[in-house]
């Protein structure tokens, strides 16, 4: 079995799994790695060019794992949407 | 002053034609209903909403911004400016929650998330604090272009203040959010080839990057290339503890909503995603771009530091980076860079007035005044919000140099109580709106306390900013979580349908099988 899971259903993807608690651990980082690469990067100081390419990096990976976790969110949610706005508009109406 | 020959102007006004004609193009989309002209019918790819929050985010104060705390404290000065941070988080947690949502606005969330009364006086307070506090901004960054436009053009302020953003305002009023959308991809592409374009001149004009590294050796100031240049734990301009706040406030606040300032055109460009999927994408991605354009800046502040290392006036040092593209890029190259900076300055505006416009229309005159407004009607006082916050924002910006002081103090403290509640409201099912109002309420009362009155009474001493934080949060943590306690539950129907939508995360425990018991998840 894999340790990344890339094929969800809907109903599957709306739980809080590991592949969340992945991303939101490493997407800061990706951040902060951006943000020291690039500065040190454009001084052309190599340090740079490394932090920049684990940043780039980790950034794929962050794709990898949760893409296909959003796209099954999107599938199952947005079949409903049309229905949602409705109930939207009536829920938020002002009523005296 | 800057010399201006014709290629200058030609640059100037073919730009200004093309960033008002883009915009002006969709206005037979914009017009078309409420949600086209403030969320371009919830149908954008990722990449416009993400170009748009990266163009809103680089407006004309940002380079003064950055270039004054890279300048002070060297790249150390990069996490002053990584607040943008949250949305590394928030793209996926608060960013899924709220376009799931639907609601066009922080205030409409307000009314969905909590019932009652208490839900209902949320969503005007958060309404009307909106259109105040968007009026301010366009004020702001209104005043910093009239700046820019005196050292350019030797300009009285209420020029460049009322010129550019009057510009704008034309586009914005015609096509809604379509049209700004649609200009700000085109604004951000400009800006940024320019900041691009500058900063490696910038460093070139320094003597290039070996020169730079160098002399900031000679000058026994290396440790402007350290980021993590610490003065020690408590002490000095840069602290541990307040780095370690920054990044609880900046990561962590992605998990709630209206934890920063950012949230509220965010959620405007969050809800304009054609799906969830969408919406998360450019959310990170457009932070991510801003977090890069920082850091090209602060490579070329360096370069500007070499070249004029004694400046101690705010004043001069914040005018960093447009100063080494003044005064370095060849003739005919000026215009474009102005160009670069009236697209920088209108794309923050157009955002403003029509965020500023959709509170007004869709919380307070949709909501309160007429419910059954027609989509024409509905539109037409869109523009007519859009531009009573055009002219609002030429009176603030007129005085704001007086009230600046009061007005940061004025948005700390809606910053600082209020981070924590701003989470809960999200993970936690029993937070409830007379808890959320409280949290508003007292963090006003010990924001005064904490930041003015105590200190200057001497019963406590002056704090420093991340020390205010922590203080301010566990006193309004003293009050608000009794409150809520204290006061009923949110009703169940109200939570249990909340959840299914939206799907929050955290602790929804009960609702959660109230919701599986009924058979709907």
């Amino acid at each position: 079995m894999r340790f990344v899971k890339r094929t969800w259903t809907s109903k599957e993807a709306e739980e809080w799994t590991k592949e969340d608690t992945i991303t939101v651990i490493i997407s800061p980082l990706i951040y902060v790695l951006l943000i020291v690469g690039v500065a040190l990067s454009v001084l052309l100081i190599p340090v740079g060019f490394m932090i920049l390419s684990i940043g780039v990096a980790l950034l794929l990976v962050m794709i990898y794992i949760i893409d296909p976790k959003l796209s099954a969110i999107s599938r199952g949610y947005e079949k409903k949407q049309k229905e949602y706005i409705e109930e939207l508009e009536r829920k938020v109406k002002w009523e005296e | 002053m800057v010399p201006f020959g014709f290629l200058d102007w030609f640059w100037l006004i073919a730009f200004i034609v093309l960033m008002v004609g883009s915009g002006v193009r969709f206005y037979r989309l914009g017009k078309r209903s409420e949600s086209d002209f403030f969320l371009a019918g919830r149908g954008l790819p990722w990449w416009l909403p993400a170009s748009s929050v990266y163009a809103t985010h680089t407006a004309t104060d940002t380079p003064m911004w950055v270039s004054g705390v890279v300048y002070r404290f060297g790249l150390s000065g990069l996490w002053y400016t990584f607040y943008a941070a949250w949305c590394s988080i928030s793209a996926f947690v608060s960013t899924k929650i709220f376009r799931r949502s639907l609601a066009y606005t922080q205030a409409e969330w307000q009314s969905l998330r909590f019932g009652g009364m208490s839900g209902e006086l949320l969503r005007g307070w958060v309404a009307g604090w909106q259109v105040f506090l968007n009026m301010f901004v366009l004020g702001w960054v209104g005043i910093a272009m009239g700046k820019v436009c005196g050292f350019i053009f030797g300009w009285p302020l209420w020029v460049g203040l009322i010129v550019f953003s009057s510009i704008c305002g034309l586009y914005v009023i015609t096509a809604g959010y379509w049209g700004v959308v649609m200009a700000d991809f085109q604004q951000g592409v400009i800006a940024f080839i320019m900041i691009v374009i500058v900063s490696i001149w910038g460093i070139h004009a320094a003597g290039g990057a070996h020169e730079i590294i160098d002399k900031l050796h000679a000058m026994g100031e290396a440790g402007r290339l350290n980021p993590f240049n610490f003065t020690g734990f408590f002490e000095g301009d840069f602290p541990v503890a307040w780095f370690i706040t920054m990044m609880f406030i900046g990561i962590l606040g992605g998990l709630g909503m209206a934890t920063a300032i950012d949230w509220f055109p965010e959620a405007q460009r969050i809800q304009s995603a054609r799906t969830v999927k969408d919406a998360s994408w450019s959310i990170w991605a457009g932070s991510a771009l801003v977090i890069v354009r920082n850091a090209l800046w602060a490579a070329a502040i360096l370069g500007f530091f070499v070249l004029y290392p004694n400046l101690q006036d705010v004043k001069d040092y914040e005018m960093a980076w447009f100063r080494l593209g003044f005064e370095n890029l060849p003739a005919g190259m000026i215009g474009f860079f102005f160009a670069a900076i009236v697209a920088i300055h209108i794309s923050t505006i157009s955002t403003h007035l029509n965020l500023g416009a959709v509170y007004i229309t869709r919380d307070l005159y949709h909501h309160y005044i007429n419910p059954n407004a027609t989509q024409h009607q509905l539109v037409w006082v869109g523009r007519a919000g859009t531009l009573l916050l055009l002219l609002g924002s030429f009176v603030f910006g007129s005085i704001m140099e007086n009230i600046t002081e009061w007005l940061i103090f004025a948005l700390w403290i809606m910053a600082a109580g209020v981070w924590l509640p701003g989470i809960l409201q999200v993970l936690w099912w029993r937070f409830n709106g007379w808890g959320y109002l409280t949290a508003w309420v007292f963090n006003l009362v010990f924001s005064w306390l904490v930041v003015w009155v105590l200190p200057a009474f001497g019963v406590i001493p002056h704090l420093r900013d991340y020390q205010q934080f922590w203080i301010l949060m566990i006193l309004g943590a003293l009050v608000f979580i009794p409150v809520t306690f204290a006061t009923k539950p949110e009703n169940m129907d109200r939570l249990v349908k909340f959840y299914v939508m939206c799907r929050p995360i955290g602790w929804w425990g009960p609702v959660k099988r109230e919701a599986e018991k009924r058979g709907l998840i």
